[in-house]
């Protein structure tokens, strides 16, 4: 029995599928930046009201009995595969397994499993007295609800959007977080309700007819305290009356203090929830930018955008500067860009994530270079380099483009001296303000210009000059037009807007 | 070399730049410099000649003959001063061609509107090239290069002399291909003093004075310049 178990074990440690699978299952499930799991949500939250829209509707309609079989069959299913699915990836029960036998291997003692197999079931059953595995769990059952009172656990369907709700989570994390506050005031609640219904009970059990035993007047209790009063047991002593004065006055002043428990608590994390919010947001694109600092290089950026940008985030250190971006109307969070939880945060996995280290201080964008590309060689960074003595040091840190204002500016004074006619072209090709640009033509695998030599190709009808081409990291310039064109080379060609376009519109496509 | 002369204001994080690189090209470069540390720096570098003072006086100013420069180039360190410098500069000598760089957007008006003949703004152009390099990254890589190293591709502008082979002939005409260079643009005198970029698809007529600006390896355009000077093509 042992052995088979050992074999199962092994061979699920090493089967790659049974890895990749539930790698999958489990990113889909839990990881929010997987593309496709709002497909899941969105599933699952169309199937929970439905099925509640149904329960509602059967009150007074009758419904047919395919729908019935829908909510009772279906859904309930559909739930059950959620249920065990999350009991499946919460822990690995093989992973026990082959750890005890390679510790029993190395310490040559006997291969026990049991036990180590016992650890991990314990874990999944904590994980099953969860209060969501336990919604999720009462919300498959469909048997509930031939009996009327047990139909309310459809209910229990509903709560299962807290699930996949953020804003309740968020909410259920505040008010935990003001866990002490609360119980106090619910103990206190509790002390007062009880003294008060065992005092009317006392007093008024014979003289009011409307409380005939203890439940009554704890229920009446409450219904006073909380000033809601429905007024079906009322005191009718003077003594029954003056607890209900004195329960009203610490009931006002009990909800209040809840009130202000609550709103400071939520006031404390405000930042934070909105800061979230925003990440969650960006998150949600396939490729975005990180905007590190709001200085003037950022300001400037953003004030040139031509087409308006839309997935980006900006990160500063200083709080002031975070308020100036938001004054400015830009999504702006206050965090280091250095730290490793901020950057780890981003979607890095399934998302194209170009940052931009624009801090004026070089240190800090070196920093934030290191910390980028030790999360994924996939980030891309273009950062700012001041001090040009330093260039090779962000080589090293592994920045994909550098910035350097400084030399950049230095080379267009000197050129705009020794040269102010090639300044011109040139300045009017880097600021982007003049009708020519130079543009790269990008040539895939099945573009239509593969293959062809440079003299087929007609530049001068879409009035475009070419330059030159790249290939494998080295550039051709002007090359002789005999020259083929292989796929993944860049064409290097200066024209209008439009000619490039309208160059691409007649190149590109497939064979 | 009257017409190589340069007056440069400030010897700070781009003054010294620039001053070195002109002094390359054979520029004569006058330094002048309100900071003592930076003056010093600037004597040790090689620039005898600098002049350490106060910039805000109008005598000092005067004293410097600026009228006798090709070119004025503002970029001191300090943005005050620069915008104050720039603006004495172009009250006491308004013909003057003032050049001067800008740290920050709003200076860069404050600049204009002092009377600078050129304002460089360091965050415009930074800032532009990040929208270039997330468009087309490889070309922005190429440019640059084209326009920083001093070796290798490059851009270079030469003026038509009167007894060049080129005078005359339009741009679709002349083959360039065989010097190794392409024509990028040129100003036309005829079409007033306006910078064309070569891609407009007009054809140009070339005259004496006119300046192209070619693309190519170095080399090339260097010999390309020289021929073009002659009365009749070699190649």
């Amino acid at each position: 029995m042992n052995q088979l178990l050992l074999s199962l074990a092994l061979y699920l440690r090493t089967s790659k599928r049974y890895k990749k699978s539930k790698n999958f299952v489990s990113d889909l499930l839990n990881n929010s930046s997987n593309p496709y799991k709002k497909y899941v949500d969105i599933t699952i939250i169309f199937l929970i009201v439905t099925s509640v829209f149904i329960l509602i509707y059967e009150v007074k309609h009758p419904v047919p009995e395919w729908v019935d079989n829908y909510d009772i069959y279906f859904v309930s299913f559909v739930f059950s595969i959620e249920y065990i699915l999350r009991l499946w990836v919460y822990n690995d029960l093989s992973e026990f397994v082959t750890e005890e036998y390679h510790e029993s291997q190395f310490l040559q003692r006997k291969f026990e499993p049991w036990s180590v197999l016992k650890i991990g079931l314990v874990e999944k059953l904590k994980y099953m007295v969860t209060p969501a595995a336990i919604i999720d769990l009462l919300a498959i059952f469909p048997a509930y609800r031939p009996l009327r009172v047990l139909r309310i656990f459809v209910l229990f369907r509903v709560l299962k959007l807290l699930r996949y709700t953020k804003s309740i989570n968020q909410f259920v994390e505040v008010i935990s977080n003001k866990r002490f506050e609360l119980l106090t005031l619910l103990f206190l609640l509790f002390f007062i309700v009880m003294t008060a219904g065992i005092a009317i009970y006392v007093l008024e059990e014979r003289l009011n007819p409307n409380i005939e035993d203890l439940f009554d007047a704890v229920y009446w209790a409450l219904i006073t305290i909380s000033t809601v009063g429905y007024g079906d047991i009322s005191p009718v002593t003077p003594e029954g009356r003056t607890i209900s004065m004195l329960i009203i006055v610490s009931g006002i002043a009990m909800i209040s203090f809840a009130t202000s428990v609550i709103v400071s608590a939520f006031s404390e994390r405000l930042i934070e929830l909105k800061e979230n919010r925003i990440v969650e947001q960006v998150n949600k694109s396939r490729s975005f930018l990180i905007v590190c600092g709001y200085g003037q290089m950022t300001k400037m950026f953003f004030r040139q955008k031509k087409d308006a940008l839309h997935n980006y985030i900006i990160l500063d250190k200083s709080l002031e500067r975070v308020e100036t971006a938001r004054k400015d109307g830009y999504d702006a969070i206050h965090e280091d860009a250095s730290r490793f939880e901020t950057l780890n945060k981003f979607n890095v996995e399934h998302a194209k994530i170009t940052i931009l280290c624009l801090t004026a201080s070089d240190v800090e964008n070196i920093y934030i270079t290191l910390n980028a590309k030790s999360i994924s060689r996939k980030i891309k960074v273009i950062a700012r380099v001041n001090d040009i003595s330093i260039i090779s040091k962000f080589e090293y840190a592994g920045a994909d483009h550098l910035l350097m204002p400084n030399r950049v500016v230095n080379t267009m004074v000197h050129t705009a001296i020794t040269q102010p006619t090639m300044y011109k072209a040139v300045h009017a090709i880097l600021t982007g303000k003049s009708l020519a640009h130079i543009d790269e033509v990008h040539i895939h695998e099945f573009h239509s210009l593969v293959g062809k030599s440079i003299k087929e190709i007609d530049f001068k009808g879409s009035k475009l000059l070419f330059i030159g081409i790249q290939r494998e990291g080295k550039f051709m310039f002007n090359p002789s037009t005999s020259e083929h064109i292989k796929s993944y080379d860049i064409l290097l060609v200066m024209g209008r807007h439009i000619s490039i376009n309208y160059f691409n519109t007649l190149y590109a496509g497939d064979i | 070399m009257f017409a190589k002369n340069i007056l440069l204001f400030g010897y700070g994080n781009h003054g010294k730049f620039i001053a070195q690189g002109l002094a390359k090209d054979g520029f004569s470069v006058k330094v002048v410099e309100s900071n003592q540390e930076y003056y010093r720096q600037a004597q040790e570098d090689g620039f005898q000649d600098a002049v350490h003072m106060d910039v805000t006086k109008d005598d000092a100013l005067k004293a410097l003959n600026p009228q006798d420069y090709v070119k004025l180039v503002c970029v001191m360190d300090d943005e005050h001063l620069n915008v104050f410098l720039t603006l004495s500069l172009h009250s006491l000598f308004n013909e003057s061609y003032i050049l001067s760089i800008s740290d920050s957007m709003h200076t860069t008006k404050k600049l204009k509107m002092a009377g600078a003949t050129k304002v460089i703004d360091l965050y415009e152009v930074s800032a532009n090239r990040i929208h270039n390099i997330l468009k087309r990254p490889v070309a922005t890589k190429l440019l640059e290069g084209f326009v920083l190293e001093r070796d290798g591709i490059g851009f270079k502008e030469m003026i038509i002399t009167e007894d060049s082979f080129l005078v005359g002939m339009t741009t679709d005409e002349i083959d360039f291909s065989p010097y190794g260079v392409l024509l990028v643009g040129m100003i036309d005198e005829e079409l007033g003093h306006a910078f064309v970029f070569i891609t407009a698809g007009i054809n140009h007529n070339l005259d004496c004075d006119d300046t192209i600006v070619c693309i190519g390896p170095r080399d090339k355009l260097e010999a390309f310049s020289e021929e073009i000077k002659k009365r009749e093509r070699s190649i």
